[in-house]
C-alpha cells in the first residue's frame, strides 16, 4: 500500500514535468509541423540559466529569469534560423534543430563543464509535505508538480479565454485562412515557439533543483520526450498528457518492482527452467525501468501506430 | 451490348458506404460496371465521386458494403493487393514521382507487373523485356523525347500524361481515372481524350470527368452520383435528357 | 553512367589507399581504419536517407549490435571453433539484417518524423538494456575477445586489420553502389518520392521499407563488425546517441545527394577528430557548428556542392570565379580562427585548471596561455582581437557569396553551388 501510494504520487509527478516539456513540443509540431529536436535542451538550458542566476540573485529570480531567457533564445531560432531551412522541408527543419541540440549540449559542457552542477532548491522548500507509514514525502515533488498544473491553467486560459489564444488555435487548423483575416500568423508562430521554449526552460529551472543537472539532462529527458509525444500521437496535447502520464506511472512503479520474466514462467510452474536460463529470462523490472518507456511505445506502435490520441495518416 | 448483362461485371459495388465520423460522404452505392465499356462517374462538386474512387482502390475501406473485380472480393484490401488483382487508377492532384525520370517512372510500374518487385540481384540495365516494355508506353502517351528527363520538369498536361501511363504500366485490366482532363485547354483536353480512348483499348475503364463533351465523346455510360448515392445510370444522350438528373445537377451548372 | 574520369579518380584513390598506409605510422594506420569504418557506416546510414528517405536517428543499435555479433564469434573462434577470422564480418551482417528486420517493422509504421523518433528511441531501447545482460553485451563492462590467426594470418599488427577492414569495405561499398542499379535500387527511390503512388502500383510499401531497413542495418552491423575485429572489445556506449549522432553528422556533411557524399563527411570527421582530440576539448561543438553552418547555407553538403561544380564545368569561368571563392575561403578562415579563438578562451576560462589559478590569484584574473601566447581576460584586447576577426571574416564572406551568385545567375543557374534547390533528402514529414 505504502508502495502504492509513494510510486502514485512519484509518477504523477513525474509525468507533469514530463507534459511541461512535451506540451511544448507538441504544440509546435501541431502548429508549425516542425518537430525542435532541440526541445529537451531548452529544458536543460533552463536548468543551467536558473543555476547561473540563482547563484547571485536567489532561487526565486533564477526560475522567472530562466524561462524568459530560453523564450527569447526560442524566439531567435523560430525568426532567424528555421526559415532559412524551411523551402529544403520538414526533414531539414528536423536536422537543423537535431544540430543546435547538439551546439547547445555542448556549449553547456564548454561553460559548466562536463559534470553535474550544484542546482539546489532553497531551504525553505526543503521539507516534507507529509509522511505516509512512516516515510516523509519531500515537498518539492509536489512542488513541481504544482508548477506544471498552475502553468497548464494558464495555458489553458490563454488558449481558450483570448484573443490570441483564439488566433494561435485557428492558425493551427488553417494558417493561410488565419493570415487571410488579417492576423500576423509569423509573429503568432514566433510567439508560440517562444512560449513552447520558455515552458521547457520552466520545466528544466523547476526540476533542476531536485533532480541532478547536468549536460546529459537534456537528451536524457529528450527521448522519454519523444517517447511520449510517439505514444500520445503528435500534435494532441491530450494524447501528451495521457501519455506523460503513464511514462510516469510505469516508471515510477517499476523501480520498485522486483518482477522477471523467469517469475512470470513461475506462475505456470516454469521459474526454474527461466532461471537456468538467465539473461533477459532473470532479469528484474526495478532494473530495466529506463527500458520500460520504450518497450511501452513499441508496444502501442503495435497496436495503435497513431498513438494514443493521435490521427492515423 | 445487351448480351454483356449476362456477364460478369468487371467491377461490382453492392450497398457501399464510407462515414467520416458522423457524416456519411458515401450512401449505398450499387453499380456494375460491364467488361470492355467505358464508364463516367459525374456529379456537382463534394457528391464523393473522389471518395468512392478511394473506397474502390483501397485507400481506405468502405464503411459497410461489398466490391467485386471480376468476381473477387477487393472490399478493404491494401491498394497493392487491388492493383495486383487487376485495377489501376491515376489521381486527380498529379501524383508522380517527381525526382525520378519520365522513363523511370514508368518503368516501376512495368517492374511490378513482371514480378520482379523486389529484385535486388540483377542490374536493372540487363531487363530488356522490362525496358522495351517501359518505352512502348512511354510512346503511346506521346512522352519519347522527354523519357530522361525529371517528371518534376514535365508541363502540366504531360504530367497529366504521365499519370495515365503509369496506369497503364502494371498491365491493369480496369482503369480508373479521377479527372484526367481536369485543368487542361481545349486542345490539350482534346489530345487527352485520344490518348485516353487509343491506350484503354480492350479494357475497362472508369473515370470521373467533369467536362461533359469528354463524357459525349469518350464513354458508353454515365452515372451520376449525388450527394453519396447513385441518382441514375445511363447512356450519356439519355442521361442528358433525364429530368432528374438535369434538376439535381446538369440544371444548376448548365443554366 | 560512370564516366572514365570517374574511374580513374577512383582507381587512384584505391592505389593510394593500398600502397600508402604500410609506410605509415601505427597511429596513422589506426586513424585510416577507423575512416574506412565510418566511412562505411555512413554509406549504409545513406542508404536509408539518401535513396529511400527515412531519416533515423537510431543507426547506432545496428552498428553496435554488429560489433557484439563479431564479438561472440571470435570468443567462439578463440574457444576452439574452426571459423575463418578474415569472414567473421559476416556475423556482423547476419546479426545487422536480423535486428534490422525487427526493429525496421516497428519504425516504417511510421513515416517522416515520427519514423526518426523511434529510431532513436529503438536505440535508446538497447543503450538502457545493453548494461543489464550480462551473457550477450557483458554488463557494463562489455565484451572483450583477441584476433585468431588464419591460414597463417597472424591478424596480430595493425596493416593487417587495415588490410581486412579495407577488403570489406571495397566489397560493402561495391554492393551498395550496385543495390542503386538494381530494380529494387529503383523502387528505393520511388519510395522516396512518393510513397503512396508506390502503393498504387501494387507494391507492399511496407515490405519494401523494412527490406531497405534491413539492408541498412545490415551493411552497418558489417561496419561495427569491423570496429570490434580492430577494437577486440566493445561495451554498451557504442549504443548511445552521440555515435547515432555522428554518422547523421558525417553524412549531412558530406552530402547525402551523392552517392559518394557520405564518405567525405565521415573520412573528413575522422581525420579531424584524430588531428585535432588531443589539441581541444571542444571538437564535438566545432562538428556541431560545421553541421549546422551546413544545413544553413549548403544544405546538399560538401559532396553537392562538388557535383554542382562537376556538371557545370562548361559554364565555370576558371578567371573570373577564382577571386570570389578565394575571398570567400579568406573570410572563411578569419570567422573560423575567430570562432576558434573565442570557443578556446572560453573553454579554458571556465575550465577547472583556470578555477584554481583564479582563487590562488593574488589581485584579478590571471592570465592564460592558448595558441602559445599568454593573454590578459580583462584586457580589451583579448576579446577585440576575436570579434575583428569574426566581423572582417563575415563582411569579406557577404561580399564574396554576393558575386558567386551574380556569377552563376549569369549564366542562368540561379540554383548556385550555395543553397541549391535540390530537394530536401527527407521523407514526408
Amino acid at each position: 500500500m505504502e508502495f502504492a501510494i509513494i510510486s502514485t504520487l512519484n509518477g504523477v509527478t513525474y509525468g507533469l514535468l514530463l507534459f511541461m516539456v512535451s506540451a511544448g513540443l507538441t504544440l509546435i509540431f501541431g502548429m508549425m509541423g516542425v518537430l525542435n529536436f532541440a526541445h529537451a535542451s531548452f529544458y536543460m538550458l533552463g536548468a543551467y540559466v536558473a543555476y547561473a542566476v540563482s547563484s547571485i540573485f536567489g532561487f526565486w529570480i533564477g526560475l522567472i529569469v530562466a524561462p524568459i531567457v530560453v523564450g527569447l533564445i526560442g524566439m531567435a531560432v523560430e525568426r532567424f534560423l528555421l526559415p532559412r531551412v524551411h523551402a529544403h522541408g520538414h526533414a531539414h527543419e528536423l536536422l537543423l534543430t537535431f544540430g543546435l541540440a547538439l551546439i547547445i549540449e555542448e556549449l553547456i559542457k564548454l561553460f559548466f563543464g562536463d559534470f553535474p552542477v550544484n542546482y539546489q532548491m532553497p531551504a525553505d522548500l526543503r521539507f516534507s509535505a507529509f509522511s505516509v507509514f512512516g516515510s516523509n514525502y519531500p515537498f518539492y515533488r509536489l512542488f513541481i508538480g504544482g508548477v506544471a498544473v498552475v502553468m497548464f491553467a494558464v495555458l489553458w486560459l490563454l488558449l481558450t479565454r483570448t484573443r490570441t489564444g483564439i488566433v494561435v488555435r485557428a492558425a493551427e487548423r488553417l494558417p493561410a485562412m488565419a493570415e487571410a483575416l488579417g492576423h500576423n500568423i509569423p509573429m503568432v508562430f514566433m510567439f508560440v515557439f517562444g512560449t513552447g521554449a520558455a515552458l521547457a526552460g520552466l520545466g528544466g529551472a523547476v526540476a533542476g533543483a531536485f533532480y541532478p543537472t547536468n549536460p546529459n539532462m537534456g537528451i536524457e529527458l529528450g527521448v522519454i520526450v519523444f517517447v511520449v509525444v510517439v505514444v500520445g500521437g503528435l500534435g494532441s496535447l491530450k494524447g501528451s498528457l495521457l501519455a506523460s502520464l503513464l511514462i510516469g506511472l510505469f516508471s515510477s512503479f517499476a523501480v520498485g518492482l522486483d518482477w522477471s520474466l523467469a517469475g512470470l514462467f513461475g506462475l505456470f510452474g516454469l521459474g526454474d527452467w527461466a532461471r537456468s536460463l538467465g539473461g533477459l529470462m532473470t532479469l528484474e523490472l526495478s532494473s530495466v525501468s529506463a527500458t520500460i518507456p520504450f518497450a511501452l511505445m513499441l508496444i502501442v506502435l503495435l497496436v495503435r501506430p497513431a498513438g494514443l490520441m493521435g490521427e492515423p495518416n | 451490348m445487351s448480351a454483356t448483362r449476362t456477364e460478369l461485371p468487371a467491377l461490382h459495388l453492392a450497398g457501399v458506404t464510407k462515414s467520416f465520423g458522423p457524416i456519411e460522404v458515401i450512401q449505398g452505392v450499387d453499380l456494375d460496371i460491364r467488361p470492355g465499356e467505358r464508364h463516367a462517374v459525374i456529379g456537382p462538386n463534394g457528391a464523393g465521386k473522389s471518395t468512392l474512387f478511394n473506397l474502390i482502390s483501397g485507400m481506405f475501406p468502405p464503411s459497410s458494403g461489398e466490391i467485386l473485380l471480376d468476381g473477387q472480393g477487393i472490399t478493404g484490401l491494401s491498394p497493392h493487393r487491388i492493383n495486383r488483382a487487376g485495377l489501376a487508377r491515376s489521381f486527380q492532384i498529379t501524383n508522380i514521382f517527381h525526382r525520378l525520370s519520365v522513363f523511370e517512372n514508368l518503368r516501376i510500374g512495368v517492374l511490378a507487373r513482371h514480378g520482379v518487385r523486389y529484385g535486388l540481384f540483377r542490374p536493372i540495365s540487363r531487363m530488356r523485356r522490362v525496358n522495351e516494355e517501359t518505352a512502348e508506353v512511354l510512346e503511346r502517351v506521346g512522352l519519347r523525347a522527354r523519357g530522361e528527363d525529371l517528371a518534376g520538369d514535365l508541363t502540366y498536361s504531360e504530367q497529366r500524361a504521365l499519370e495515365i501511363g503509369m496506369t497503364l504500366t502494371t498491365g491493369a485490366d480496369v482503369i480508373l481515372l479521377d479527372e484526367p482532363t481536369a485543368g487542361m485547354s481545349r486542345e490539350e483536353t482534346a489530345e487527352a481524350v485520344e490518348l485516353i480512348r487509343s491506350v484503354t483499348q480492350g479494357k475497362t475503364l472508369l473515370m470521373v470527368e467533369h467536362d461533359m463533351s469528354v463524357v459525349f465523346s469518350l464513354c458508353d455510360r454515365v452515372s451520376v452520383l449525388v450527394y453519396g448515392s447513385i441518382l441514375a445510370t445511363d447512356t450519356p444522350e439519355r442521361i442528358s435528357a433525364n429530368r432528374e438528373v438535369q434538376e439535381a445537377y446538369l440544371g444548376e451548372e448548365a443554366s | 553512367m560512370a564516366s572514365m574520369r570517374t574511374i580513374l579518380i577512383l582507381a587512384a584513390i584505391l592505389l593510394l589507399l593500398v600502397a600508402v598506409p604500410p609506410f605509415l605510422g601505427i597511429a596513422w594506420q589506426n586513424a585510416l581504419v577507423n575512416v574506412l569504418i565510418a566511412s562505411l557506416f555512413a554509406l549504409a546510414f545513406n542508404l536509408l536517407i539518401g535513396q529511400a528517405g527515412l531519416l533515423s536517428f537510431g543507426h547506432a543499435a545496428y552498428f553496435g549490435i554488429g560489433a557484439f555479433a563479431a564479438l561472440h564469434l571470435m570468443i567462439a573462434v578463440e574457444d576452439g571453433f574452426d571459423f575463418p577470422t578474415p569472414l567473421l564480418p559476416v556475423a556482423g551482417a547476419a546479426a545487422g539484417l536480423l535486428v534490422g528486420i525487427v526493429a525496421g517493422y516497428f519504425a516504417t509504421m511510421r513515416s517522416g518524423v515520427y519514423f526518426a523518433l523511434v529510431t532513436l528511441a529503438i536505440a535508446e531501447l538497447f543503450h538502457s538494456l545493453a548494461p543489464h545482460l550480462q551473457g550477450v553485451f557483458g554488463g557494463e563492462s562489455g565484451v572483450s575477445s583477441m584476433r585468431m590467426p588464419w591460414q597463417g594470418i597472424v591478424f596480430g599488427s595493425i596493416i593487417e586489420v587495415y588490410y581486412l577492414t579495407l577488403g570489406w569495405v571495397l566489397i560493402c561499398g561495391l554492393a551498395l553502389w550496385t543495390y542503386t542499379r538494381t530494380p529494387f535500387g529503383r523502387l528505393t527511390l520511388a519510395l522516396r518520392d512518393n510513397e503512396q503512388r508506390v502503393r498504387f502500383l501494387g507494391y507492399d510499401a511496407h515490405a519494401a521499407k523494412v527490406i531497405v531497413f534491413a539492408i541498412s542495418a545490415m551493411f552497418s552491423g558489417v561496419a561495427g563488425a569491423l570496429l570490434a575485429i580492430s577494437n577486440e572489445t566493445a561495451n554498451y556506449s557504442l549504443f548511445a546517441t552521440d555515435v547515432s549522432a555522428q554518422v547523421v553528422l558525417q553524412t549531412f556533411v558530406g552530402g547525402s545527394t551523392v552517392f559518394f557524399g557520405p564518405v567525405v563527411g565521415a573520412a573528413a570527421f575522422t581525420l579531424f577528430s584524430f588531428l585535432v582530440s588531443d589539441l581541444t576539448r571542444s571538437w564535438v561543438f566545432y562538428q556541431g557548428l560545421i553541421f549546422v553552418l551546413v544545413m544553413l547555407f549548403a544544405p546538399t553538403g560538401i559532396g553537392g556542392v562538388v557535383q554542382f561544380h562537376a556538371r557545370h564545368r562548361r559554364q565555370l569561368d576558371r578567371s573570373r570565379l577564382a577571386g570570389p571563392y578565394a575571398l570567400a575561403l579568406l573570410g572563411g578562415l578569419l570567422i573560423a580562427g575567430g570562432v576558434v579563438y573565442l570557443t578556446e578562451t572560453v573553454a579554458v576560462l571556465f575550465g577547472q585548471g583556470y578555477a584554481v589559478r583564479m582563487r590562488d590569484a593574488v589581485d584579478g584574473l590571471p592570465n592564460y596561455d592558448l595558441f602559445g601566447i599568454s593573454w590578459n581576460p580583462v584586457s580589451i584586447l583579448t576579446w577585440l582581437l576575436p570579434l575583428v576577426l569574426v566581423a572582417v571574416g563575415g563582411v569579406i564572406l557577404v561580399r564574396a557569396r554576393r558575386s558567386i551568385a551574380g556569377f552563376w545567375d549569369r549564366v542562368g543557374r540561379s540554383d548556385g553551388p550555395v543553397e541549391t534547390k535540390a530537394a530536401a533528402p527527407g521523407g514526408p514529414a
